[in-house]
């Protein structure tokens, strides 16, 4: 449309139909929305307000009914909610499996996966199986088997959700420092508006079925990491602005 | 084991307690098992001897020991353990294999399998045995009929439970395997074939039972050698000893192979001891 070389993803009246024997149901019209090179956007809406959708559209999973979409990249990493490590592959298994399915998987590819273990602590456990390690780790190592594959765009469906609270602030910290060391530009679906505010350079707020923006934020705080960004001034001002424009959709 | 010696070192004394308590109870379990053994035994020879049981009727240890022994030293016992052995070992592979091929391509295509699932239905709930007859005519009253009778019962038990695993592990992974952009090819060897394996193996245990009742029961129907043979015959010809001495040796090599699939399972789905 405009030629943008800056835009990685770009949404332009994009429609999306689910289709049963009961009938059809509109998940998304016209949606447009565009996500800039490097840049950490968040998703926030109600459940079943069509996040998860937008994402399997990025990643050419779904195709849309109807609008243009354009991804100026190569295929994305896709982080799912569980981390769906199989169980009978040793952590280095599950690590190059991307790249196994992509054959792409030579020297170079090899060591540089296992660089990612190495570099982000789990190099001690690259034998060890799934079954041995922590809920975290398990999705770290599910993070560094979305990044083996090198690819620019990393889109992330609540990867944090099924993790203790805990565990979910100090791992977002951790994989947020990842992905900004790595410049990889990143679309989080959330539906806590905290982890949204405290990981996002800029929030987008969806509405309940059939999906469309709400309000856009441009988070604007000092801090860069999210555990110090929760204790920013400034975060509650966002976090109270997005709650209301949510809750008002509850209603 | 480690845990047993290692009880002796420097853990607490409600621990150690424990461990005596857990390693009583495996013996008393062990030990009960064989005193049931010999008690039912010798009571079955007790009231052999003593008359309350006719052992023209209902045998007797030392007998089926004896009649064990007559036909090893006869040289046919042998003759019809390799007989049996040899269409159930057949029967089995031929039925799990063709099963597990059925049920990858049902997974393959969806719509077959949604075309397909009444016929299998039906074939679940018929008894395999009411095809004896059709089975011998086609077949000829030989070993083939019994292979393919064996081969019948434990087909559609394996479609059946492997397909239910593909299906199962398809639903889970998928979507991972789609991420990555696998092919339909990638996600099966990759993922779905490897992860139902536990479950083909258990397929494989109740295939197992399953070869040997289409094998005995072949072997009622048409056979002239093998182990259902000596127990029809010795019906027939009121031999008790040779239908109880018949049964102990097959009780023998269904346990035998049995514990062979376990033991393969056991040794192909190591990474299940990963898990915990």
């Amino acid at each position: 449309m405009n030629g943008n070389n800056d835009l990685i993803v770009e949404f332009d009246g994009v429609s999306l139909n689910y289709h049963d024997a009961q009938g059809e149901t509109a998940a998304i019209s016209n949606l447009s929305f565009s996500v800039k090179k490097g840049e950490f956007v968040s998703i926030v809406g109600p459940s079943g307000c069509g996040k998860t959708s937008v994402l399997s559209l990025v990643a050419g999973i779904t195709k849309p009914s109807g609008g243009r979409l354009s991804l100026n990249c190569g295929r994305p990493g896709y982080m799912l909610q569980q981390d769906h490590l199989l169980d009978w592959r040793t952590v280095e298994g599950n690590v190059l499996l991307g790249l196994e399915v992509q054959r792409s998987i030579n020297n170079e590819t090899r060591a540089y996966a296992l660089g990612l273990l190495v570099r982000y602590g789990l190099g001690e456990f690259s034998a060890r199986y799934p079954g041995q390690l922590s809920g975290g780790m398990r999705q770290k190592v599910a993070l560094i088997r979305t990044l083996a594959t090198k690819p620019e765009l990393l889109l992330l469906d609540e990867p944090f959700s099924a993790l203790d609270f805990q565990t979910r602030l100090r791992l977002g910290d951790e994989i947020h420092s990842i992905l900004k060391e790595e410049g990889k530009t990143v679309i989080l679906v959330t539906h806590d508006i905290s982890e949204a505010v405290s990981m996002g350079d800029r929030v987008l707020v969806f509405s309940s079925r059939p999906t469309r923006i709400k309000a856009e934020h441009i988070i604007d705080i000092d801090e860069q990491k999210p555990i110090q960004r929760r204790n920013a001034e400034s975060f509650k001002y966002y976090f109270n602005a997005i709650w209301r424009e949510l809750d008002h959709d509850e209603t | 084991m480690t845990k047993h010696s290692a009880a002796q070192y420097g853990f607490s004394q409600e621990h150690r307690a424990y461990v005596a308590r857990l390693i009583r109870k495996k013996r008393l379990v062990t030990l009960s098992r064989w005193a049931l053994l010999v008690a039912l035994i010798s009571l079955w020879e007790i009231f052999a001897r003593v008359g309350m049981i006719d052992p023209f009727i209902g045998s007797s240890p030392v007998r089926v020991a004896q009649t064990v022994f007559r036909l090893y030293s006869g040289g046919e016992l042998f003759t019809h353990i390799g007989i049996t052995l040899y269409e159930t070992v057949l029967g089995f592979f031929l039925g799990t294999a063709a099963g597990t091929l059925i049920a990858i391509g049902l997974w393959w295509s969806p719509t077959l399998c949604d075309i397909l699932d009444p016929y299998l239905v039906v074939l679940n709930a018929l008894p395999k045995i009411a095809l004896g007859p059709i089975l011998i005519v086609w077949f000829g009253a030989g070993i083939t009929s019994i292979v393919v009778m064996a081969l019948l019962i434990s087909l559609v038990v394996t479609i059946m439970t492997v397909l239910a695993g593909f299906n199962e592990i398809t639903g889970e992974k998928q979507l991972l395997m789609k991420t990555l952009g696998a092919s339909k090819l990638q996600i099966f060897t990759i993922v779905v074939f490897p992860a139902s394996l536990p479950t083909i193996m258990n397929a494989l245990k109740i295939s197992v039972g399953m070869s040997w009742v289409g094998v005995i029961v072949g072997e009622y129907l048409v056979s002239k050698a093998g182990l259902g043979y000596l127990i029809v015959y010795g019906g027939q010809v009121f031999k008790l000893d040779l239908v109880m001495a018949s049964i102990a040796v097959l009780c023998v090599l269904a346990a035998l192979m049995y514990y062979a699939v376990a033991y393969t399972e056991k040794r192909l789905v190591r990474w299940r001891s990963h898990i915990g």
